[in-house]
């Protein structure tokens, strides 16, 4: 993962429009009709001072009274014509904008599911939430925003003053150098917060990173007396978000001061010429009032473009951090399309080395486990053996040396296939706010209700399943809340169950079972295990008894390997004397010394 | 609830905190919103002096250089706005945001979050920006209503029947607002929670990303995820059509109104009667009258919504008194907050622990813990025991108030304890969960959590908790960042760093949940051997484990939320079937079938 330095480099323009492009096209008929609704809306708000300025001409020179009442109605019909136009085509807009953004936040999330371990390690969901929606829904302005409002506000711009040229030409040169002028200067003052908008940015993503991170944890804190502590850390990321925020608010602001001074002084100016040519006879008093309308006039299309500007500016830093975020590669190149056989498979580990952040946490570990086999895996924690079994998804590569499924180099598998192949039940229970078949099924609508209750009844859960108020319908709590842990549990048994691999890692997985429960489970364990490879990652030798193989680990090398019997009776096997030692609870010899 | 506050006493107390600042906003944003009267009365007179056939003499010239003077000065007046006014914002902000968090840590009884944590961070979040809206609006709120009094003021002087004319589709239009603000409201409402559906959806994907790639469900994932979205965009749409139309009729009003003066000026604009300067003074009053009308016509629907983020805040408080919310504290911008004092609280050491009665039912369900007694004296060891929903965990987070007690009384050294939630703390006693949480920071910072200053007891605690040799192991060691959640680390390392941060606290009753469940087999002797060496502390300990069980002075048996029995282990296996259940199901009794 390459953490891109260039994060306050403004974003080259080619990025917006290769990200419009890219999140509007599918959409074309949809935002073809919003800019035609869009033009005739411009076309009509063209029209509107000159009527104003015939009403007024007319009136002064006395004009007949029909006439004046028939220009009152004009503005009316244009007026109204026009408002429409322009709610229907802030809608489509609105539309488009959703649309384009979805694909962006479900593009961003599977972006997200496909980086590595290392990169989910270092943030919290609350940041990701941050990034996902909160940046996304930033960008929602810009997609649906932006296009109507700037390029609208440009073509306006652009008729009034072809209007104002053909009026007289001192006026039409005096305000197209304002408006080049104006336009200068936003353009020239719009990249200025960038930087302190992407800081605000990752304070507000701090603060509530903070906040989700200590709720989630309150009563740790609480019952452990940390309450003032944390309020204290807390005021200093609210410091953080003060200053940044700030900051970034009053660069911003900039823009306003801009905006409001020079449109001031530009309608004055306009009026004056219009006093001017007015006094020299060039122009009727209407005309003159046209000017200051068309002025007036300008000063929306220019206001609207400087606080997309603005928008932009927030747009662009979260355009800067999702385009952070999509240049992000997983450490893992995609493999090769190699398939594993279905059934029972075999691993090998050829001298695999792996470190995490420079830590080695595995030195050259080779083994065999053939198909059908069970293997206990034994050691210290951070011997590596929940390393060693997180290789056999991919979940990391080793740095050297090669993990082979049924022959298949883990690299050189298709990734999807090669986990489906491999099946998990982790201490900890990852669940959603979901129904009990989704959270079995993984939202995988294509697993049938049989095959789950099937699932159910192998593992003799099917007892616990009626007891559920709706059967699989009944909503879990994000977290597993309303579960035990051992039911949760019980669900990661099911899960694994559903997914039928070759190869079965069970890693501590009579953790947070309570006796009763885990003897209900161990019928199906059998069940699962029959016909399957496994690894049984134990910290207790009760739970390899069913191994038959047993491998102990320490410091990330392999301290002994081979079959359980032989070890058992063998009195020089660490194994051995392991299983002499555990008959002791309070022997003065240290496990430790065994393991190490 | 104790108390109903209305949504204007809230946002009084809220004002009162800085009032003078927020005085000196209402004068700045004041001015800047009332300088505009002079733009038209300029406009005005200018264009009368023009029709009149005036030369463009010196008064013209003067009144266009105090027009562009006029300009000026606003844009001073918008720069000292613009610093007060985020300054008060950011505040107000900070404010809410920590007497919320301040309570949900800090307040006496228990606290328990209504909803998930990504839920709660909502509260902070959307509901907290709502309030400063509204805030927002009232900077805004009496410059605007000055100017709009002067405006209509200006113009009933000019021609009272077209002003009221003029006037009246504005008010129209702000009652049809009203009207349909309830709609607004239930659309918006909809779109926040279809929004709070999606966030916590993604949060929970990333909180299971391992198993979601071990199971290779990404693209399901993401497709669940795509149904939460367009959920979303629909009442979002439907939100934004119905605003928008409001919007453009708004706008509409402008025209509406100009083409009414056109409509009733025509006779007398042929006459002068009204001048051309009347009609640009009228036309440019407009635009800002519908603006000002209809920003306080949602300024109407803002203060309601206002009053759903208090609710709302309240409920994520729960029993909170109202002015918790909006109380007035430091906010420590510019100095660290003062270390807190050290417990002036008299500390009384524990000599007997005893419970009488406890109950505790999960509301909406029939689970729970009921009628639980127990007695327990000073430097003893206490196991829990029982199968899974047994009601272990429940009894000790009901013990420490961290789940509000039903019924029953506790007694420490014989004295009741009236808030359990804030009595059992550290010096009182400290507490492990069974899975316990650790926090972006260093590791030392999570042990010690504010216990600064003792160094030796920082690695007494690390070497109870057998884990020492992990922290010399660590690359940085104390100092090494545990990452979220301490996934840096290993199940068992975060659980013993748990353990360290409570025996660091050297509290008089440790109560440690299921220790057990993420430690190696040998590690967890040697905790309980360091222990017992030392052993003056007095445990209160869920565990099913032949070692802790073996070691007890008495063990409390829990079956389906009840006491089902207590003792001694030898006691309890001739008297307890549930016991000896337990007991020959413990994994030390199958290792002898290995060997």
């Amino acid at each position: 993962m390459s953490e891109p330095k260039s994060k306050t480099s403004p974003m080259p323009v080619k990025r917006y429009g290769a990200l419009l492009y890219r999140y509007l096209r599918p959409q074309w008929p949809k935002a073809l009709l919003m800019s035609l609704l869009l033009l005739a809306s411009i076309g009509l708000q063209l029209v509107v001072p000159q009527i104003l300025r015939f009403f007024i001409d007319q009136a002064i020179a006395g004009g007949l009274l029909e006439v004046l009442l028939r220009a009152a109605l004009l503005f009316f019909g244009v007026a109204f014509s026009n408002q429409l136009l322009a709610a229907l085509a802030t809608y489509f807009g609105a539309d488009v904008g959703w649309t384009a953004t979805n694909a962006m936040r479900a593009d961003l999330t599977r972006h997200c599911l496909k980086l590595d371990m290392g990169f989910h390690n270092a943030r919290t969901p609350g940041e990701l939430i941050e990034r996902i929606d909160g940046d996304v829904t930033a960008l929602s302005n810009f997609f649906s925003q932006f296009v109507v409002r700037v390029l609208g506000g440009v073509l306006l711009l652009i008729g009034i003053l072809v209007l104002l040229w053909l009026e007289h030409w001192l006026v039409g040169l005096i305000l197209t150098i304002f408006v080049a002028i104006v336009s200068w200067i936003l353009a020239y003052r719009r990249e200025v917060a960038v930087p302190a908008t992407h800081a605000e940015r990752e304070a507000n993503a701090k603060l509530f990173g903070f906040i989700e991170e200590r709720l989630a944890g309150i009563e740790d804190i609480r019952a452990n007396g940390g309450g003032v502590y944390t309020m204290r850390r807390f005021h200093g990321v609210m410091r953080q978000f003060f200053n940044s925020g700030l900051r970034a608010w009053l660069l911003r602001s900039t823009l306003w001061t801009f905006a409001i001074g020079l449109f001031g002084l530009g309608y004055v100016m306009t009026l004056g010429l219009g006093v001017y040519l007015f006094s020299l006879g060039a122009i009727t008093l209407g005309t003159a009032y046209l000017f200051v309308q068309y002025m007036v006039m300008i000063e929306t299309p220019l206001e609207q473009i400087t606080q997309q500007m603005e928008e932009l500016q927030k747009a662009a830093a979260s355009i800067a951090r999702v385009d952070e975020l999509l240049r992000l590669n997983s450490k893992l190149p995609p493999g090769n399309s190699h398939r594993l056989k279905a059934g029972a498979l075999a691993v090998s580990f050829e001298r695999v080395s792996f470190a995490y952040d420079d830590k080695p946490v595995l030195d050259k570990v080779s083994f065999q486990l053939s198909p059908g086999q069970v293997l206990g895996l034994l050691g210290r924690t951070g011997s590596g053996k929940s390393t060693l079994t997180r290789l056999l998804f991919r979940l990391y590569d080793p740095s050297s040396g090669q993990v082979r499924l049924s022959g298949v180099d883990t690299r050189d598998a298709d990734l999807a296939l090669l986990r489906q192949h491999v099946g998990m039940v982790t201490q900890e229970v990852q669940l959603f706010h979901a129904t009990v078949r989704d959270n079995l099924t993984f939202f995988d609508r294509s697993i049938s209700d049989e095959r789950i209750m099937a699932a159910f009844r192998q593992l003799g859960l099917d007892g616990w399943l009626e007891r559920l108020p709706q059967g699989l319908d009944t909503m879990l709590l994000t977290g597993g809340g309303g579960l035990s842990g051992g039911e949760a549990q019980l669900l990661a048994f099911t899960r694994v169950f559903l997914k039928d691999p070759g190869l079965v890692i069970l890693d501590e997985p009579s953790s947070r079972l309570d006796p009763a429960t885990e003897a209900l489970l161990e019928r199906a364990v059998s069940k699962l295990l029959a016909g399957r490879t496994a690894i049984i990652i134990a910290h207790r030798l009760d739970t390899v008894r069913r191994a038959d193989e047993i491998m102990i680990m320490s410091a990330g090398r392999v301290l002994e390997h081979g079959p359980r019997e032989r070890l058992a009776q063998d009195p020089r096997s660490r194994f051995h004397r392991l299983l002499e030692v555990s008959h002791h609870p309070d022997a003065d010899l240290s496990l430790q010394g065994e393991l190490a | 609830m104790t108390k109903i506050w209305t949504t204007s006493r809230f946002i009084k107390r809220l004002l009162d905190y800085r009032f003078w600042f927020f005085a000196l906003n209402l004068l700045l944003w004041g001015l800047f919103h009332s300088l505009p009267i002079f733009y038209g009365l300029l406009t005005k007179v200018i264009f009368d002096a023009m029709s009149q056939e005036a030369t463009a003499g010196w008064n013209l010239w003067t009144l266009l250089v105090l027009f562009a003077l006029t300009s000026l000065s606003r844009v001073g007046i918008f720069n000292g706005g613009v610093y007060t006014f985020t300054v008060f914002w950011h505040k107000m902000a900070l404010l809410l945001r920590r007497n919320l968090l301040d309570y949900l840590l800090l307040a006496k009884g228990s606290r328990r979050l209504p909803d998930s944590p990504g839920e709660a961070v909502s509260r902070f979040r959307d509901d907290v920006n709502d309030v400063l809206d509204y805030l927002e609006s009232w900077v805004d709120f009496f410059g605007t209503a000055f100017f709009a009094l002067l405006a209509l003021a200006i113009m009933l002087w000019i021609d009272p029947l077209l002003t009221v004319l003029v006037s009246l589709p504005l008010f129209a239009m702000v009652l049809l607002t009203n009207a349909l603000t309830p709609q607004i409201r239930k659309f918006r409402r909809r779109s926040r929670e279809a929004t709070s559906r999606l966030t916590d959806f993604i949060g929970e994907i990333f909180t299971a990303v391992q198993a979601v790639k071990v199971a290779s469900r990404e693209e399901e994932v993401v497709r669940h995820l795509q149904d939460f979205n367009d959920t979303r965009r629909k009442a979002a749409l439907k939100d934004s059509l119905l605003t928008e139309l409001l919007r453009s009729l708004n706008i509409n009003m402008v025209n509406i109104g100009t083409g009414i003066i056109l409509l009733m000026t025509a006779r007398a604009m042929r006459t002068e009667a009204f001048t051309v300067g009347d009609f640009a003074l009228f036309v440019s009053y407009l635009p800002r009258l519908t603006w000002i009308m209809s920003f306080m016509g949602d300024m109407l629907a803002q203060h309601k919504r206002t009053g759903v983020a208090f609710e709302r805040m309240q409920h994520l408080l729960q029993d909170a008194p109202p002015e918790k919310i909006v109380e007035h504290a430091e906010l420590y911008l510019k100095t660290d907050m003062p270390q807190p004092a050290a417990h002036t609280e008299h500390h009384r050491r524990l000599q007997s622990l005893h419970i009488s009665d406890l109950n505790y039912r999960y509301p909406g369900s029939d689970k729970g813990i009921f009628d639980i007694n127990l007695r327990l004296e000073r430097g003893s060891f206490t196991v829990i025991t029982g199968r899974i929903g047994a009601g272990k965990t429940t009894f000790l987070r009901v013990l420490q108030g961290l789940l509000p007690k039903d019924s029953g009384e506790i007694y420490w050294n014989s004295e009741v304890v009236t808030d359990p939630a804030s009595f059992f703390v550290p010096p009182h006693s400290a507490y492990t969960s069974q899975v316990p949480r650790l926090f972006s920071e260093s590791l030392r910072d999570n042990i010690l959590m504010g216990q600064e200053g003792d160094e030796a007891a920082l690695h007494k605690a690390v070497e109870f908790a057998v884990m020492e040799e992990d922290v010399s192991a660590l690359e940085h060691g104390f100092k090494t960042p545990v990452g979220t959640r301490g996934v840096k680390l290993s199940g068992g390392q975060v659980q013993r760093s748990a353990a360290a941060r409570m025996f660091v606290r050297q509290a008089d009753l440790l109560i440690f949940d299921d220790l057990s469940s993420a430690l190696d087999i040998e590690i967890e002797q040697q905790l309980w051997r360091r222990l017992f060496k030392q052993g003056e502390a007095t445990c209160l300990v869920v565990s099913h484990r032949r070692a802790a069980l073996e070691r007890a002075d008495q063990i409390i048996v829990l079956k389906d939320g009840r006491l089902e029995a207590s003792g001694r282990l030898s006691e309890l296996l001739q008297s307890s079937a549930e016991m000896r259940r337990l007991w020959a199901a413990e994994p030390e009794a199958a290792r002898r079938e290995v060997a």
